[in-house]
């Protein structure tokens, strides 16, 4: 059928199609500044033709499909990258965190504590009866405690806020995977022959979201919904269901996925990018490391001086002392089951009880030699031998702790360990505790300044007032190379322990030096993910992108055919009219 | 390449982002005159600096070990050379005395004499240092002699550290330093009052043998304080040019950094100019209805 009614009917499809591609250009507009939004494009086509008094005659035109403009590559590529860019993003901002705490560009640092606690003992050295150069060795070493144990905390709290950051980010995760099964679930209901666009666009927005998480990978199933699986081959979202991952594991610090039978399993180190991965890495491997090394050179750095120090006497013998460190009463000494921090330095030997009347003169004449087998003496045996040998003094043990007290009137002194008993027991030492955290300077100096051992008891039992030779040999101590552990941790392979041979103050510089290479590379690395995600989002959009000249210049097309159209029908009217006054 | 709105506005605030950034980085350089302000500016830097900074406390640590080392080795040797002079005029009484002009009332008067002498070294042996007293060994809150000469401290000088590995002893052990001493003069003063020529012939030589070891151990100050003083001027120098060292490593350099910030500002005001003009663009602005 040829006539005014096929012009009609064209104008009408041609009404309708120009039509529909001011609303794609609307559409388009409307979403210039949607993220993961994709430039749709109305797909004209002509109409089938028809075979019209022997000529085939077009029959107007019709609009097949909208399609969008995307690259999967593009897309999947600008996915990974901001991936990583969310790791090293949140590397770099930890770490600056970090930086700040050490704060060693001031001067209120470790570092010029260190040195003034040195200084501190060669004051002493040269003038060992000072009562003020004691009680300022003893502010400076209290705020050098303080200090570490500041460090200390502050680690464990960043840990912390890692771990809740971790479980805030599984708690979104959980989120966006349930409403991307959701829209799995739409998505396939709507393609039955057509694609839902804005559907899917609203789903790769959602994984582009969930890779800023954690990397996932994506397989498109024919059916038009989205299998997405992660870390460890993880399923997170299938068809309609999504796999939710939980915080688990003994300290509730470990992201747990649960598979279809139940299972729990531990994805923890898996989980390499995205945000959770940048936050498990700082956690795990950097913060993890700073933590461990820090106590090393506390431990190393406690032990060092305390072993000097215990070997000393100060300006005035003992009349009670209680170990700060508690052991087990039954098991030898120097073995792992002992519970003292420093067991492995115990070795067979002995050290020498003083024991002072109250006219100052030794007890007997000599000293009370107390010997230590390293494997078998217990703390009961060594209190026990205290008892048996030494006189005027009684041990008792309180708590796995080892008192000394001499009788009324009479004071005591300690030296030549050769077995490190003492400084392991914590009697006659500088400080306390064996790491960053529970450093501190041991009681008994703090309640008598007298107690800082700069001198030694002579070979007669004398304690002179200006002994200096402990304190000499505690100033050697800042240039002696020490075997400090130094840790690597990776959160695949677990955390090894390896050891330096360095100074205290030499480690604690190069370890300040390696935070500083830690958050300068970081900061790298997050530059560089941002030049990449910045050259291919520019790719992207130049693909997928919404031009507002281009759509109003689309704009004016569909207007100006729309017009054209209308003209046609009006056209088609003046000729109906034309016929019919024929017919008058 | 199609260029979007998006991109245009996302490169805008891509580069504007690091030109700030920049410019924050070069005015905190300027502003506190250093090119170290946290630990990534210059990790190698910040290490090498830490290092130095801990040296220099050590070495301002050593420059005060070694003054108050001089404080008691000059206390040690104005006690020395005055014990050096009396000895001096002790022995020129014991040759007046010695001579058979001198009689027996002279020498009972030379011996009250001698007795101020003996008074006069005792109080110079038990010379202190803000309490410290230099000559009796570590018992340094002892007197190190009673009146009648007895030695009350032990036999170790006090030592101090004067640089990583050296040790000097800056006290002494009053028994070594004035040895036999009390005793001659304790001696001399008996034969004095007893009026005994050959006794008092016979502390004269003693005494020539003490006043030798005296400026003995003078000397021995004396060399000991010289070799203060070189290691003084060989940690001023040290001190001085780890000073510089810190510094290259540390301290901005001022015009460079005065420079850097100017260009980062011209570049961001070039950048803000520019992106102003490209995201005012648009064909609407052209389209009339």
């Amino acid at each position: 059928m040829s006539g005014i009614g096929m012009v009609l009917d064209i104008a009408t499809s041609a009404l309708s199609a120009q039509q529909q591609g001011i609303d794609v250009t609307a559409h388009n507009i409307a979403n210039v500044n949607t993220e993961g939004y994709s430039r749709q494009s109305p797909d004209l086509e002509t109409k089938q033709p028809m075979l019209t008094n022997g000529l085939i005659m077009g029959r107007g035109v019709d609009v097949d499909e909208v399609t969008q403009s995307s690259d999967r590559f593009i897309e999947k590529r600008l996915m990974q990258e901001k991936s990583s860019l969310s790791s090293s993003s949140e590397m770099e901002k930890y770490l600056q965190v970090l930086e700040g705490y050490f704060n060693e560009t001031s001067d209120t640092g470790v570092s010029t504590m260190l040195s003034d606690f040195w200084n501190g003992w060669y004051d002493i050295s040269n003038n060992p009866s000072g009562s003020a150069e004691r009680s300022s060795l003893y502010e400076q070493s209290t705020l050098l405690s303080e200090q570490f144990n500041e460090l200390g905390n502050d680690l464990t709290q960043v840990k912390s806020d890692l771990t809740n950051a971790v479980s805030s980010g599984i708690d979104t995760i959980n989120k966006i995977t349930h409403e991307i099964a959701q829209l799995n679930d739409q998505i396939v209901g709507m393609e039955s022959d057509n694609t839902a666009n804005d559907l899917r666009d609203k789903r790769n927005a959602l994984v582009s979201e969930l890779n800023g998480y954690l990397d996932v990978k994506t397989f498109d199933q024919s059916n038009g919904s989205l299998t997405i699986v992660s870390a460890k081959g993880c399923t997170l979202v299938q068809g309609s269901s999504n796999y939710e991952l939980e915080m688990g594991g003994a300290n509730g610090d470990r992201v747990i996925w649960q598979d279809s039978s139940g299972r729990n399993i531990d994805i923890t180190d898996y989980i390499s990018d995205g945000k959770i991965g940048g936050w498990l890495d700082m956690r795990d491997e950097i913060v993890g490391k700073y933590q461990l090394d820090l106590d090393a050179l506390a431990k190393e750095f406690i032990w060092s001086v305390n072993q000097q120090h215990s070997q000393g006497a100060g300006l005035e013998g003992f009349s009670s002392v209680t170990g700060s460190n508690a052991a087990d009463t039954g098991t030898g000494l120097g073995t792992v089951s002992s519970g003292l921090d420093y067991y492995d330095k115990i070795t067979d030997g002995s050290f020498n009880l003083w024991v002072y009347d109250s006219t100052g003169d030794v007890v007997g004449g000599t000293a009370t030699p107390i010997t230590i087998d390293a494997g078998t003496t217990t703390l009961t045996d060594l209190h026990d031998e205290i008892n048996t040998m030494a006189p005027n003094v009684t041990a008792s043990i309180t708590d796995g702790k080892l008192t000394i007290n001499a009788d009324s009137g009479y004071t005591f002194a300690v030296s030549d360990d050769t077995s490190n008993v003492l400084a392991t027991l914590g009697i006659n030492t500088f400080f306390t505790g064996s790491g960053a955290g529970n450093m501190g300077v041991n009681d008994s100096i703090g309640l008598n300044q007298n107690n800082i051992a700069a001198g030694q008891v002579g070979s007669d039992g004398t304690i002179s007032a200006g002994n200096n030779a402990n304190a000499l040999a505690v100033t050697d101590l800042q240039n002696t190379s020490m075997s400090i552990s130094q840790w690597t941790c990776d959160r695949l392979n677990g955390n090894t322990q390896g050891s330096t041979t360095s100074t205290i103050d030499d480690y604690y510089h190069s370890l300040m030096g390696s935070i500083g290479i830690a958050s300068a590379s970081a900061s790298r690395d997050k530059s560089f993910s941002e030049t990449m995600v910045n050259q291919i989002s520019n790719i992207r959009d130049s693909i997928s992108g919404v031009s507002l000249d281009e759509e109003l210049t689309n704009l004016i097309k569909y207007q100006h055919a729309y017009a054209a159209a209308t003209k046609l029908i009006s056209t088609a009217d003046e000729m109906l009219n034309t016929l019919l006054q024929v017919k008058q | 390449m199609r260029v979007t709105n998006r991109s245009i506005f996302e490169s805008v605030k891509y580069n504007l982002g690091n030109i700030s950034e920049q410019l924050n980085k070069a005015n905190e350089i300027a502003s506190t005159g250093k090119r170290i302000n946290s630990l990534s500016d210059d990790p190698v830097g910040l290490t090498q600096s830490l290092s130095i900074q801990s040296s220099l406390a050590n070495i301002e640590q050593m420059q005060r070990n070694i003054d108050y080392g001089k404080s008691w080795l000059s206390a040690s040797e104005s006690a020395l050379t005055s014990v050096d002079n009396i000895l001096s005029n002790t022995k020129a009484l014991c040759v007046q005395m010695a001579s058979g002009t001198a009689g027996a009332d002279q020498r009972s008067a030379a011996a009250e004499t001698l007795q101020n002498n003996l008074d006069e070294i005792v109080s110079l042996a038990n010379t202190n240092v803000a309490g410290n007293y230099i000559f009796s060994g570590t018992k340094t809150d002892i007197e190190p002699f009673d009146q009648d000469g007895t030695y009350n401290g032990d036999n170790n000088p006090f030592a101090i550290k004067i640089s990583k590995n050296a040790t000097v002893e800056i006290g002494g052990d009053g028994q070594a330093v004035f040895g036999t001493l009390f005793s001659t003069l304790t001696d001399l003063k008996t034969a004095l009052q007893t009026n005994d020529v050959s006794g008092i012939q016979d502390a004269m030589g003693k005494l020539d043998t003490h006043l030798d070891d005296i400026s003995g151990k003078i000397s021995d100050i004396g060399s000991k304080s010289d070799r203060m003083d070189i290691k003084k001027n060989i940690f001023q120098d040290l001190n001085l040019s780890n000073t510089e060292r810190l510094s290259n490593i540390e301290d901005a350099d001022m015009a460079e950094a005065v420079m850097n910030v100017s260009a980062a500002q011209l570049t961001y005001q070039a950048a803000l100019a520019s992106s102003s003009k490209v995201m005012s663009l648009s064909l609407v602005d052209y389209l009339t209805t």
